[in-house]
């Protein structure tokens, strides 16, 4: 295990902000480097990214009621 | 001067709601259900926001961020309206008593024989991961579903929910590992792990 090295540490402290682009481009820079070199550091990530996207894809719902949808097209046509 | 006029009086304004704010109707539905956990409750909310929505149309500056602008409205009229009724369910302890590495340390120990972290995750149904963001404390719960459903960045959340950004990065953060927990006592009820 090597996350006693400072980029591991650097990494695992900042990888969710990265995950979600919020870091600068140098940083961002340094942590892509870093995970494509260690291995323990990369699962971590993935699975992040991984709970992410699950999260994204089961909350997704993208059907809208019919009588939903006609009750806003009649407050646009009478407000 | 056409933002004075209400926007069903201004063809031209009423247009481009049509065009802009109608498109993004699913999306905001989505946001309601998760966040009143509840179908009528959600239809209400979506057609009171597009209401505000439209009436306010004529104050919103067309080519700034109409989605980020309709979230907030949506926020707003869930707080002031639909807040009071809910209940929230009881959490034994505070998401910040959580592992920073909850869910990855226990589905990669040896409670999971020969199977990878995200298999395990990719069991779970889908209406478990929905009761799992549900069951998440709302102040917790929609900078979750503002960052990974809909993938606002965390100054829009801090706009959408008119907080700093600090607090929205902390609750954003301890709201993910309250949902690695609530996943992982899923998991473990569904008996896709030994625990």
């Amino acid at each position: 295990m090597r996350e006693c090295e400072p980029e591991c540490t650097e990494t695992l402290l900042e990888v969710e902000a990265y995950l979600d682009g919020e870091v600068d481009a140098a940083l961002a820079g340094r942590i892509t480097e870093h995970l494509s070199d260690c291995s323990p550091c990369m699962d971590r990530a993935e699975f992040r990214r991984h709970l992410k996207d699950l999260v994204q894809s089961k909350c997704e719902e993208r059907a809208v009621p019919d009588v939903l949808r006609e009750r806003i097209q009649h407050l646009i046509a009478d407000p | 001067m056409a933002q004075s006029l209400p926007t069903h009086d201004d063809p031209e304004l009423r247009e481009r709601f049509e065009r802009d704010a109608l498109p993004l109707l699913s999306s905001l539905y989505g946001a309601a259900l998760r966040l009143t956990r509840d179908q009528t409750d959600a239809e209400d909310l979506v057609q009171e926001t597009f209401l505000r929505a439209y009436r306010g149309f004529g104050g919103f500056t067309e080519g700034t961020n109409l989605k980020a602008w309709l979230y907030r409205i949506l926020t707003n009229s869930y707080i002031n309206t639909y807040r009071k009724k809910q209940r929230e369910p009881q959490i034994a302890e505070g998401p910040e008593d959580i592992d920073e590495w909850y869910l990855f340390d226990r589905l990669g120990g040896r409670n999971v024989e020969g199977s990878a972290e995200e298999e395990v995750l990719d069991r779970i149904p889908d209406e478990a991961v929905k009761r799992a963001v549900e069951s998440l404390p709302e102040r917790f719960r929609l900078p979750v579903l503002l960052a990974d459903v809909e993938g606002f960045s965390y100054k829009e959340i801090a706009e959408i929910m008119d907080s700093p950004i600090g607090t929205v990065m902390s609750r954003l953060h301890r709201g993910r590992k309250a949902l690695e927990k609530a996943l992982w006592e899923t998991a473990k009820e569904r008996g896709f792990v030994d625990a």
